[in-house]
């Protein structure tokens, strides 16, 4: 009962969005609110957020499968599943954010190797490939078994999404399989973290490259992209794993190896925001100072101390804090969900604080047009979509949890990723919590 | 006061040259022609037809003889090779009365949508009462030499002319805004697709006529190009290709605005950058701008 209510709450959700990007690809981008002088906002936002969400997840991801934290096995698969459909969200939000949607190509065609975004748009379509090629090799005993043993839907899906593969049924074969699988991931892993790193530090140096906007432009920013990804990432794995995660006996000790990394994160988080306020504050850069007031004080001022500092700092601390009291899974879930949310809060405020101050004083009233003014909020249709566009990744995320083996990777005889039964010694390296 | 004193004094110098120029054209200038037309002096430049040349407005004007001075080094920057000018504009604080006619005459030149400015006119307030002053900053774009907004572009949509001006391909454009961020001067704007009489029974006629931006014909239908692309001001590129100043130089009714080729020492603007008046906006960027104030 609950679940349907759930998927009629996303279709709905979705609908509405669809919808609304419908009038947005009809109308063009006169439905939005932005203004030539606050040229990007909720979109945007939600843009970088989700790429942040992508990396994050990943770079957890690659903690077990390249530094080998075997703490956090069981929640591999549940990282590169986020990595994979939040970048799609990511770059659903940048294609609607373009004037001319249907020009995307030109990014892959026309090339300007000095543009940050032209790097960017390449970063991602590698990444989308990688992560797809990881999360198929530490599903595919998995998906062979499926074709096998599965009926209906399932057993289609495991025929086609495990690509002909089929678990050998010799010992040997099956060593050797799982010996080739774990070595790529690995690879693939490695390959991924200089890569997941330019996917949200380069995403971060779109913003910091610009002369222009003194708020952006320090080289702390993309290093504050890559930690709040790493907080976003780790905050909504641990949300996914705490809530839906299967039940055993493993589970207390991944929570805490989890909320431990989430702590960590959002400890690193902590200073180098202090840092870029308080060097920005204390320099007094008028442009920056402008911005910055707007987040400290200003009309950014809710949405940094509720979001920024509340839910994505003091509430999860102080929820996980308590958690370890009486080991309550549900606090280290709800600690992982407001950090996500408040993430959205820390690129609220990374985006449009940049945009509150003229470029030359006086500019805002030069010429009086309600496109040319320093003001924006989204207008309904900016806001729908991003709803929309939300609920239907998270519809795709719930469709994948329930038909691949996302959660199943615990069962010794159809994993990948047990090391009991060839010879590398990953003893030295493993993690306990 | 003594500034303006040697102003009037190098505009005499300047007539008195064009004068003794125009009495020894026998050939090739052609905006010498609009005044010599007076004279009877027939000379007929290359390539460039009768009908096309200046008329002098009026003799009385001194300004006048810069405009005719301006028209006349802009035929001899066309003779060039692409390559070979740098345009580039000054303008005069002094001069400049704030009228906004270079920012209407922009508009009406580009037949600009709601929310797309080219040139607005910034008005600065200095002082407390009674010891005030106002000054004017017309803000066209400064064309810089280091320019961060082409840097930026994922497309190469906008780029650095080798005349200098920086232009946009409509046709390239995705519509990302990220060169409107990177911009440090705010002089890029984007075409929402909306109209000044949206909303009333019928759009009028003068929003759909065609404009002739980079000497294409376009007029703004829903969703084509210019509309959902980046806008900006291109120095008139499409009037300088058929011999005419910009609209903005034009239509100043101070005479504030100069605009010519930088890499002719000769030229007005070479003099008027030589100038200890002279400066420029956000210098300490290292954009290079190619608009020079004089304060």
């Amino acid at each position: 009962m609950l679940k349907r209510f759930y998927y009629s709450l996303l279709l709905l959700l979705t609908g509405v969005g669809f919808w609304a990007l419908g009038v947005r690809f009809m109308d063009g981008m006169n439905v939005t609110n932005l203004t030539s002088y606050f040229s990007w906002g909720l979109w945007v936002v939600f843009y970088i957020f989700f790429i942040g969400l992508s990396a994050g997840s990943f770079l957890l991801s690659t903690m077990i499968y390249v530094f080998k934290m075997h703490a956090l096995e069981k929640v591999g698969r549940i990282s590169l599943l986020s990595a994979l459909i939040s970048l799609v969200a990511g770059l659903m939000f940048v294609l609607i954010d373009l004037g001319h949607p249907e020009r995307f190509w030109h990014t892959l065609v026309y090339r300007n190797m000095s543009s940050v975004l032209e790097w960017e748009i390449h970063f991602y379509l590698l990444y989308i490939l990688l992560v797809l090629g990881e999360l198929w090799l530490v599903m595919r005993d998995d998906l062979s078994a499926m074709s096998l043993n599965q009926i209906g839907i399932r057993r289609i899906l495991g025929k086609v999404l495990s690509l002909g593969y089929r678990t050998s049924p010799t010992s040997e074969g099956r060593t050797q399989q799982i010996h080739t699988a774990e070595r790529w991931v690995r690879i693939l892993g490695m390959i991924g973290i200089p890569m997941a790193i330019g996917v949200h530090g380069g995403t971060g140096s779109i913003f910091a490259v610009q002369i222009a906007k003194p708020f952006w432009n320090n080289s702390i920013v993309p290093i504050i992209f890559i930690v709040s990804a790493l907080v976003s990432g780790s905050a909504l794995v641990t949300f996914l794993y705490a809530f839906f995660g299967k039940k055993d006996s493993d589970k207390p000790n991944v929570l805490a190896s989890l909320t431990n990394l989430l702590i960590l994160f959002i400890g690193v988080d902590l200073i180098l925001v202090l840092a870029e306020f308080l060097v920005g504050l204390y320099s007094g850069i008028p442009e920056d100072m402008h911005s910055l007031k707007a987040v400290v004080t200003g009309q950014y001022g809710l949405i940094f101390w509720l979001g920024q500092i509340g839910m994505a700092a003091i509430l999860p601390i102080l929820l996980i804090r308590l958690s370890r009291i009486n080991g309550s899974e549900v606090m280290k879930g709800l600690a992982g969900l407001s950090t996500v949310i408040g993430i959205i809060a820390v690129r609220i405020n990374l985006v449009l604080p940049a945009y509150v101050s003229p470029q030359i004083p006086g500019l805002e009233n030069a010429y009086v047009d309600s496109r040319l003014v320093y003001d924006y909020f989204p207008s309904s249709i900016e806001i729908l979509s991003t709803l929309g566009i939300i609920a239907f990744v998270v519809l795709l995320f719930s469709i994948a949890w329930e038909l691949l083996p996302i959660v199943s990777n615990n069962d010794p005889k159809t994993s990948g990723r047990r090391t009991e039964n060839y010879g590398i010694d990953t003893k030295g390296t493993t993690h306990t919590a | 006061m003594s500034e303006i004193t040697k102003e009037e004094g190098t505009q005499k110098v300047s007539r008195r040259q064009i004068i003794s120029d125009l009495a020894k054209a026998t050939f090739g200038l052609a905006a010498g022609v609009a005044v010599v037309s007076a004279t009877k002096v027939q000379a007929e430049p290359s390539g460039a037809p009768q009908e096309q040349l200046p008329q002098s407005l009026s003799k009385q004007i001194p300004q006048d003889q810069m405009v005719l001075r301006m028209q006349r080094e802009l035929y001899t920057a066309m003779q060039k090779p692409v390559d070979q000018r740098q345009w580039a504009m000054v303008i005069d604080q002094r001069k400049c009365v704030g009228c906004s006619s270079c920012t209407v005459g922009c508009k009406a030149e580009n037949k600009l949508p709601p929310g797309v400015i080219y040139r607005p006119v910034i008005e600065e307030e200095y002082g407390t009462f009674p010891n005030v002053a106002r000054r004017f900053l017309p803000r066209p774009c400064m064309h810089c030499t280091n320019s961060p907004c082409t840097k930026v572009c994922p497309v190469g949509a906008t780029y650095k002319r080798e005349d200098g001006i920086v232009s946009i391909d409509y046709d390239k454009c995705i519509g990302c805004r990220y060169c409107i961020s990177a911009c440090p001067y705010g002089a890029r704007t984007f075409d929402w697709g909306d109209y000044y009489t949206e909303g009333t029974p019928e759009l009028q006629k003068y929003e759909l006529e065609p404009a002739f931006e980079y000497g294409e014909k376009r007029a703004r239908t829903k969703n084509e190009s210019p509309i959902n692309n980046t806008r900006k001001c291109h120095f008139c590129l499409h009037r300088l290709n058929a011999g005419m100043l910009p609209m903005c130089v034009t239509t100043c009714i101070g005479r504030a605005t100069y605009f010519g080729d930088k890499s002719n020492p000769e030229s007005l603007v070479s003099e008027l950058i030589g100038s200890s008046r002279v400066l420029r906006l956000k210098e300490e960027l290292g954009t290079e701008p190619n608009v020079y104030y004089l304060l």
